[in-house]
């Protein structure tokens, strides 16, 4: 097989005007329920003061991490971080839409479908990527500020657009999963999807971990090691086939 | 156990008698559990990740993924099973069965004061200690039996509610996730539980050559009066006294189709039928 493919966003918010049409493009292409989506445009507003003001736009979706909180979360590995192209995915059928991966991501990237029951979010259409295409807001941006495409290939427009540029990467102190979207200007904007925050484990999921594993643990570890025992003894005593009933 | 002063003319004629300690319901109901737990207990040990949850190793959860063709349709078998042991397992005791289980659980569950000395005795026996101390006597089941009996009801019922939660986990809305959330835990720790009384309940229901009577007896519902007068007395003694008023019964009924001059039979007192009354 080739090299491995390393897919990554590469995103300019001084080239996006906030036209939306990728928010667009994604729920046509995604059925999206109203009041949820995958993707997002974030801006803080006008900064600085009269005459001197400027607003960015932060285009921004699930940055399929290279280090994916969300994927060490699910209890399954029902979302999954594809090994061929890096990709971080969600078999819906096997989720239970139990939000443990919803919850663990630091950009609240995630959300639970309310019609599908299940977790959803950015998939970089890898239906349209496996057939050659761009994801759909990718393919929609007119201001060529969403880019996307595989690092490892040199010639790629994204390998092409981050040549000789500074890029920055959505992490904070507190929070870096090496994202994949690589921002070609600063992504001035304070929402979480580009400032990650980290948020506690679920107390379902603490209690997992820290009661249900090791009670477990513990009473089969004992009953097996219990009857192994009394078997041993049985074997060493020997039967006699008068006395038991 | 063994501490009784029997004769060898004794045991030998308890050793003749057969009792039947389960009847054609519970055996199959039992066996279809066992087969079921063959079934979900691996199956469910593979869909848990041993990467996030690390109680079985990888390679297991990579062998029955494999096997099944990947994640979704493991779950899915797991989940459709699981649901199938739920019917049965609620059919048999509330419908198709009910006439055995019933009055069982009224006769096998029930702790007396008996059982709690036996408890408080039994246990370190197993250890060599107290080994001079008399056992109380027991019904059809002694208290570690019966105690064991609630483990296995309410683990049952908790991974049968969970189960199907996460089963029709998309008919929860987002409100009530923290059902979903709570399931897992509570699936997982109910069956950690129960598996630690089930590998108890394997050694000494099939391996423990003191209780080899009982294993067969899973099979043929079976036991013989020796084992039944050694290790549930006051069963036997119940089991015998029911015999001898059938017998009695009978023997009264036959007396009275002899002299059919006297409408005799419509006095007779109603006899308890030991098949169904009691369950034992």
């Amino acid at each position: 097989m080739a090299q491995k493919k390393r897919y990554a966003f590469v995103i300019d918010p001084a080239r996006c005007i906030d036209c939306r049409a990728c928010l667009v493009a994604c729920r046509a292409e995604w059925n999206t329920p109203p009041g949820q989506t995958r993707i997002w445009v974030h801006t803080d507003g006008p900064q600085g003061t009269f005459p001197n003001l400027s607003q960015t736009y932060v285009p921004a979706q699930c940055h399929h991490c290279e280090d994916p909180w969300c994927v060490d979360a699910c209890p399954t590995g029902a979302t999954f971080k594809r090994e061929e192209d890096g990709l971080v995915l969600i078999d819906e059928d096997a989720c239970i839409g139990c939000g443990l991966c919803v919850n663990a991501c630091p950009f609240q990237a995630r959300f639970r479908n309310v019609q599908t029951g299940k977790a959803d979010k950015c998939s970089a259409c890898f239906h349209r990527v496996e057939a050659g295409e761009m994801p759909a807001c990718v393919a929609t941006c007119i201001g060529g500020a969403r880019l996307f495409g595989d690092l490892n290939d040199p010639e790629s427009t994204v390998s092409q657009a981050i040549r000789g540029r500074a890029v920055y990467r959505p992490v904070t102190d507190a929070v870096n999963t090496q994202p994949m979207t690589l921002y070609l200007s600063p992504p001035d904007a304070s929402a979480v999807q580009v400032r990650p925050t980290p948020r506690d484990p679920l107390v379902a999921e603490t209690f997992w971990h820290a009661v249900g594993l090791p009670l477990v643990k513990l009473a089969v570890a004992g009953a097996f090691a219990g009857q192994a025992a009394a078997f041993i003894a049985q074997l060493l005593k020997g039967e006699n086939e008068y006395e038991d009933a | 156990m063994s501490h009784e002063k029997l004769t060898l003319e004794q045991r030998e004629a308890l050793r003749g008698q057969t009792l039947t300690k389960h009847y054609l319901a519970n055996i199959l109901t039992h066996w279809f559990n066992a087969f079921s737990w063959l079934l979900l207990l691996p199956t469910g040990l593979a869909i848990l990740l041993g990467k996030a949850y690390p109680f079985v190793p990888q390679a297991w959860n990579d062998f029955v993924r494999n096997v099944f063709g990947g994640l979704a349709p493991l779950i899915q078998w797991h989940a459709v099973w699981g649901q199938i042991w739920l019917f049965v397992l609620f059919f048999n005791v509330f419908v198709g069965f009910r006439k055995y289980f019933i009055p069982f659980a009224a006769t096998r569950m029930l702790m007396d004061r008996d059982d709690w000395k036996w408890l408080m005795i039994r246990p370190f026996q197993m250890f060599g200690l107290m080994k001079n101390r008399p056992l109380p006597p027991q019904d059809a089941y002694n208290g570690g039996q019966k105690l064991y009996s609630y483990l296995v009801v309410v683990g049952t019922l908790m991974i049968g509610v969970t189960g199907m939660i996460m089963t029709y986990h998309h008919l929860i809305p987002t409100s009530l996730q923290w059902l979903i959330q709570w399931s897992m835990p509570l699936h997982f720790i109910s069956v950690g539980l129960l598996l630690a009384g089930i590998i108890i309940h394997v050694y000494m229901g099939a391996i423990m050559p003191e209780e080899r009577q009982a294993f067969f007896s899973m099979f043929s519902g079976k036991v013989n009066g020796l084992y039944a007068y050694l290790h549930h007395r006051k069963w036997y003694e119940r089991k015998m006294a029911e015999k001898a008023a059938w017998e009695d019964h009978y023997r009264r009924q036959m007396e009275a189709e002899e002299t059919p001059a006297e409408p005799a039979a419509e006095m007779l007192p109603e006899a308890p039928n030991p098949a169904i009354a009691g369950g034992d």
